[in-house]
């Protein structure tokens, strides 16, 4: 209804410009020729079918050659033909104004079927992209659900486990002095025993209160929280603070230090450096035999930096495994495949490690120990900062 | 002199081995510990201990592969240590053949009880009375052969399927059964994910045999795992 509504009124309108258009160029009399108005009325037709499509511009052009003939060709007034030239040329003319008004119409055509397939096109682009968005969405929540959950498990895993040693000796413990006020002593437990079960409740809740220190710290560090103290100071006390305090873990190995004569004075948190610094050694002892060596240096490395490693004679760590032990709560006696036993750690120490080395600006990374035995621990720091108190990023 | 029940503890926690070692002990039992599976079945076949208290989570070999190995070769009680978390394991560890298991972490009397009971019911032995015609467990009496069913005095009245179920209770006194493990034995290897049906005729069983079905003293259920059955004294 609407579309044959607005194709009469293209029929309409192109009768109207031709009426226009002869009456126009007729008023100029004598003055304009053959030519002129022959170009006019085809550059009308090509406005009326850009504007009407291609059906007014068909009625203009068969309007425009009526009009040419009888007001402009010789004779003027009639709708014979002299002179077979002006044969040729309406007949011309027909055909250009009639092939012009399809071609500029179908052009129009094809220009707006353009522009609504590039509509749809974008249409399509959006939804998909909103579409891929949620997914991503979904799939990064997914993802931090199941990080989540793994990261509780690690957590209740490491806070049961020394709970239920301190359980069972506790209950034992109640067992036999219940059993003993009561006249009934059917537990035989010795003073050494006694003592043995009272050693692990102390030597578990020692532990938790470790691992839930941990806990803190590493909540510090991610919550970005962390206080540098920088002061001047010699890696010389730093590892010997670091060393002091891991004595008694250290005690089966032979400790070895190499620093490098002349290493200038650092600018770092001691206190937070030395504890990298146990942390390396207490795993160097952790996870090598008794008897070996643990050899911790320091010397310089590239400019304004200098480099400290920690090299144990254990069985080192799988080259897959090297980045993965720096994640909270992994460890790689029990989450990958090294087959020692004894993981007596919390998963947190790596990590807080590195969250300390990382504040400093420096970098912390494993390799294989010398003649690929064993690992080496290897973290840079910086000689000179001229910041006074650093957050972590 | 040497006549103590053994028992093996296999446990990668040091702390937790050392504690059962000396609650066992001062109970009167030998005990001897290992870290991990495979220490642990070394241990086991020199040792040849009466029962294994396992925990699930260890390095060289698992708890579940370390029951594997066991039953294979022996009968011997086995029970499992197990945390939250670990459900799936422990199913799959019953359905091995494990006898029962107990959740960390736990008190020494409990973990006792379970000990006591896996005892008392391996020496109970697996084929007991010349012929089996005869099932007196607890509360109960099963004439195998006449199919008569008596509790605490009383006849009652079992369809087949809720005396085979009951029959495989009472073989199995005090032990875990898993879902599994209960279907395969009733209806076959085909059925074993039709927990409903089972469902069905546990309730059935219960209206039978309990004083009250609504909390049930002979068939417990175990939550997520399967039933256990207890024949009373």
């Amino acid at each position: 209804m609407l579309k044959s509504h607005k194709e009469l009124l293209g029929y309409g309108v192109a009768v109207v410009v031709i009426c226009a258009a002869t009456i126009v160029l007729r008023s100029f009399g004598d003055h304009v020729n053959a030519t002129t108005v022959a170009l006019t009325f085809l550059l009308l037709v090509l406005f009326l079918a850009t504007a009407w499509g291609p059906k007014p511009a068909v009625l203009a052009s068969v309007l425009a050659a009526t009009s040419f003939n009888y007001f402009f060709l010789p004779p003027v007034g009639t709708f014979t033909i002299s002179d077979p030239h002006n044969w040729v040329a309406i007949i011309a003319f027909l055909l250009t104004a009639v092939t012009v008004g399809q071609l500029s119409a179908r052009a129009k055509q094809r220009t707006e079927e353009a522009e609504v397939g590039k509509r749809q096109i974008e249409r399509l682009y959006e939804e998909l992209r909103e579409a891929f968005e949620r997914a991503s969405h979904a799939e990064a929540l997914r993802q931090s659900e199941k990080l989540k959950s793994a990261l509780l498990d690690a957590v209740t895993h490491d806070l049961r486990t020394p709970l239920t040693s301190i359980k069972a000796s506790i209950t034992t413990l109640l067992d036999e002095v219940r059993g003993r006020t009561d006249g009934n002593p059917m537990v035989a437990l010795d003073e050494e025993s006694k003592l043995e079960m009272m050693e692990v409740i102390d030597e578990e809740s020692d532990r938790l209160n470790r691992f839930i220190g941990g806990l803190i710290e590493l909540a510090r560090i991610e919550a970005g929280e962390m206080h540098l103290r920088r002061r001047w100071g010699t890696v010389d006390e730093i590892t010997s603070a670091a060393l002091q305090r891991a004595e008694p873990v250290t005690r089966g190995h032979d400790i070895e230090v190499n620093i490098e004569a002349d290493l200038p004075v650092v600018r770092v948190d001691e206190r937070a450096v030395s504890e990298v610094v146990y942390t390396l050694v207490d795993n160097a002892a952790k996870y090598s035999p008794k008897g070996t060596s643990i050899r911790v240096t320091a010397q310089r490395y590239d400019e304004g930096m200098i480099k400290i490693t920690v090299e144990d004679r254990g069985e080192g760590i799988a080259i897959d495994l090297r980045e993965r032990v720096f994640d909270k709560f992994f460890r790689a006696t029990r989450d990958g495949d090294i087959s020692t036993h004894r993981p007596s750690g919390t998963g947190m120490g790596l990590a807080i490690a590195k969250g300390i080395v990382e504040a400093h600006k420096g970098e912390i990374w494993i390799e294989s120990g010398t003649g690929g035995k064993g690992a080496r621990v290897v973290f840079t720091l910086p000689i000179e900062d001229e910041d006074d108190d650093i957050r972590i990023p | 002199m040497n006549d103590k029940p053994r028992i093996l503890v296999v446990d990668d926690e040091p702390q937790l081995t050392r504690v059962l070692r000396t609650g066992l002990t001062s109970r009167g039992f030998d005990v001897r510990a290992a870290a991990d599976g495979l220490a642990g079945f070394e241990v086991f076949s020199d040792w040849q201990p009466d029962l294994i208290i396992t925990d699930l989570a260890m390095p060289n070999m698992d708890g579940l592969e370390f029951c594997r190995r066991v039953r294979a070769i022996s009968q011997v009680p086995i029970i499992i240590l197990s945390a939250k978390g670990e459900e799936k394991t422990k199913v799959e560890a019953l359905d091995i053949g494990a006898d029962d298991f107990v959740t960390k972490p736990f008190g020494i009397d409990e973990l006792l009880a379970r000990v006591r009971a896996s005892l008392r019911r391996a020496h109970a032995g697996p084929t007991k009375g010349a012929a089996q015609t005869l099932l007196e467990c607890g509360d109960f009496h099963v004439d195998l052969d006449s199919r008569a069913v008596t509790v605490r005095g009383s006849e009652v009245h079992l369809t087949p399927k809720e005396f085979d179920l009951l029959t495989h209770f009472l073989k199995h006194p005090g032990k875990v059964l898993t879902h599994r493990t209960l279907l395969a034995a009733l209806w076959g290897g085909n059925y074993v994910e039709q927990n409903e049906y089972l469902r069905v005729f546990v309730g059935n069983l219960r209206k039978k045999i309990e004083t009250d079905a609504a909390s049930p003293r002979y068939i417990l259920t175990e939550p997520w795992i399967g039933y256990r059955f207890d024949p009373g004294e």
